[in-house]
């Protein structure tokens, strides 16, 4: 009885608790409805009418179509490039297992510590040709995510059994043959969960298009955002409706995909 | 059949490819112009050994971002860590019904872009209507109102805080898989030797999931001490170089026109990162032997 009592209060504080998260979250939501004056006091009072017409005017004034077609287009590429190359790299890293291998695995790690390295990044997209162009975000989130991705392909891989393998060799298979054929198609649930991850880092980064892209045209969401704030810092009914429309995507993602977006996260951290 | 042939190295070869060009190309040779006088305007650039370094360690701002990036990253990491257990530990309760809902609820500020992170905080903290200061108002405490992102001290907090609000979730998370993991017979057997519930967490479970709680306190560490966006949109490194971090700082000094300071204040921080990452490899491989 005791015991039961004390869940009902551990309940009731963990409820009381999620109000932190929750109440910034739905001042955003409401204030995105209120007019300009309304919304100059930030907090969660409902607005006398409700105006579905402030997402009409971030719509056009903050290019948000042509933001949204420039973060898909950078995410999804990024995301398959990470996909094929994490898991062949760290397919041949794991069944393989020697000495050079274990030293490839060691200095991918160097890329989950280390920070971008602005400038000489810019430098060797210029001397490249490609700096300022929205598509050289590409192999670079590639290559930023590609440790990380390949820790959590890598744990997964040591988990099936290496006879697989010599059964497919029996019938012929080997190298990419085997790769493409066998091994890949097993590693549904860590692609899955590692494309979402990836995803969701790149579509939300904010650091990358400021330093690399410049001409508006090739701005991804968060920095339309990011100018939008700039713009009308006064007008937070405008800011918010932004913000919103910016994060509906991957809060979406989040809910309908949470099972591979917490089974990543653990996998990430409890094999390290 | 042999596994060269098996597995063959050009597997290999695309994957470190890109990662070699794009990213350990910059972050190694690319550090070498931090001995050059590049600037936004020189472009002739000429070796001057370690004149960039003897300048940046003589300005105040370095040892102000150093001391910022250190208590970011040393609070973030600590109190992340403890609230992790504090609500994991009841979440996972199994008599708790809503134990999913509320994971969902704590981890939906680590879904969002840090950047709109920084605009809710940016409105939180306001000083003229936000959050906060109303809030102070409402429940009368005036004396306490200020302008929280105006000075140092208070925008140092400021930022903390809306770092630990977008991390809680996943620390919860984490700490929470592994506390789902632990094998419960173990719990039981030391409950029948009359363990209490304090022994059972610091003899049993703690010590059983010490590996994923190392692995989170590393990453928490790392991502802490990166920690530029939030800082970016919140004070921008202000007011003056108060709240600068080591990311800020080399946006600021790029931005200023001084690239080669910016490098070289580049390269410091990424050895830094290397040896807080290699010490504290060291360090929680022997805790793990101990236990």
């Amino acid at each position: 009885m005791k015991k039961k009592r004390q869940t009902i209060f551990t309940g009731i504080g963990l409820w009381l608790f999620s109000i932190v998260f929750l109440y910034p979250i739905a001042m955003v939501v409401i204030t995105s409805f209120k007019t300009k004056a309304e919304a100059n006091i930030l907090s969660v009072r409902l607005p006398e009418t409700w105006h579905f017409e402030n997402y009409a005017q971030v719509w056009e004034k903050g290019k948000i179509l042509q933001s949204a077609i420039n973060s898909l287009q950078i995410s999804v590429g990024s995301v398959i490039l990470i996909l094929c190359m994490a898991s062949s790299l760290s397919f041949i890293l794991v069944r393989r297992n020697t000495k050079g291998c274990r030293m490839i695995s060691r200095i991918l790690t160097f890329g989950i510590i280390a920070p971008m390295a602005i400038l000489p990044t810019v430098e060797l997209l210029k001397r490249m040709g490609i700096y300022g162009k929205k598509l050289s975000l590409i192999p670079l989130y590639a290559a930023l995510y590609l440790p990380f991705s390949s820790m959590l392909y890598s744990s997964f891989l040591k988990g099936i059994p290496r006879e697989l393998d010599e059964a497919a060799a029996m019938d012929g298979a080997k190298g990419m043959g085997l790769f493409v054929r066998v091994i890949f198609p097993l590693l549904k649930p860590i692609t899955a969960t590692t494309g979402i991850l990836t995803f969701m880092w790149i579509w939300n980064d904010f650091q990358y298009p400021l330093y690399l892209l410049n001409s508006s045209a090739n701005w991804t969401l968060p920095l339309s955002v990011y100018n939008f704030y700039g713009q009308f810092s006064r007008s937070w009914n405008l800011v918010c409706a932004d913000m919103v429309l910016v994060s509906l995507p991957v809060v979406i993602l989040y809910f309908c995909a949470q099972k591979y977006v917490i089974a990543g996260m653990t996998a990430g951290a409890v094999k390290g | 059949m042999n596994r060269k042939k098996m597995y063959p190295g050009y597997m290999m070869a695309v994957p470190l490819l890109f990662f070699g060009v794009f990213f350990l190309l910059p972050s190694t040779v690319g550090f070498g112009y931090a001995f050059t006088d590049w600037s936004a305007y020189n472009t002739d650039l000429k070796f001057v050994g370690l004149r960039n370094f003897k300048e940046i360690l003589q300005e105040r701002t370095l040892s102000t971002a150093f001391v910022n990036t250190l208590i970011f990253a040393g609070v973030k990491t600590i109190v992340v860590t403890v609230l992790g257990f504090v609500f994991a530990i009841p979440l996972n309760n199994k008599r708790m019904k809503t134990t999913n809902v509320l994971r969902t609820i704590y981890f939906l500020p680590s879904v969002l872009s840090t950047l709109i992170v920084g605009l809710i905080f940016n409105a939180v903290f306001e000083s003229r209507h936000g959050i906060l200061n109303s809030l102070l108002t409402a429940i009368g405490c005036e004396g306490w109102i200020q302008p929280w992102l105006g000075s140092r001290w208070p925008a140092v907090f400021s930022i903390c805080v809306a770092e630990v609000w977008r991390n809680i979730g996943y620390a919860v998370v984490i700490t929470l898989a592994g506390l789902q993991s632990v094998n419960s017979d173990y719990v039981e057997a030391a409950r029948v030797d009359g363990a209490n519930g304090f022994q059972l967490f610091w003899k049993i479970t703690l010590p059983l999931i010490m590996p994923s709680v190392n692995v989170n306190i590393l990453f928490s560490l790392i991502y802490g001490l990166k920690m530029f966006d939030l800082v970016y949109v919140m004070t921008g490194g202000g007011p003056g170089h108060d709240t600068e971090t080591f990311g800020t700082l080399m946006m600021n000094e790029m931005a200023a026109g001084r690239f080669s300071h910016s490098v070289a204040i580049n390269m410091i921080f990424t050895i830094m990162l290397v040896i807080v990452a290699v010490l504290f490899q060291k360090y929680s491989e022997r805790c793990e032997y101990v236990e």
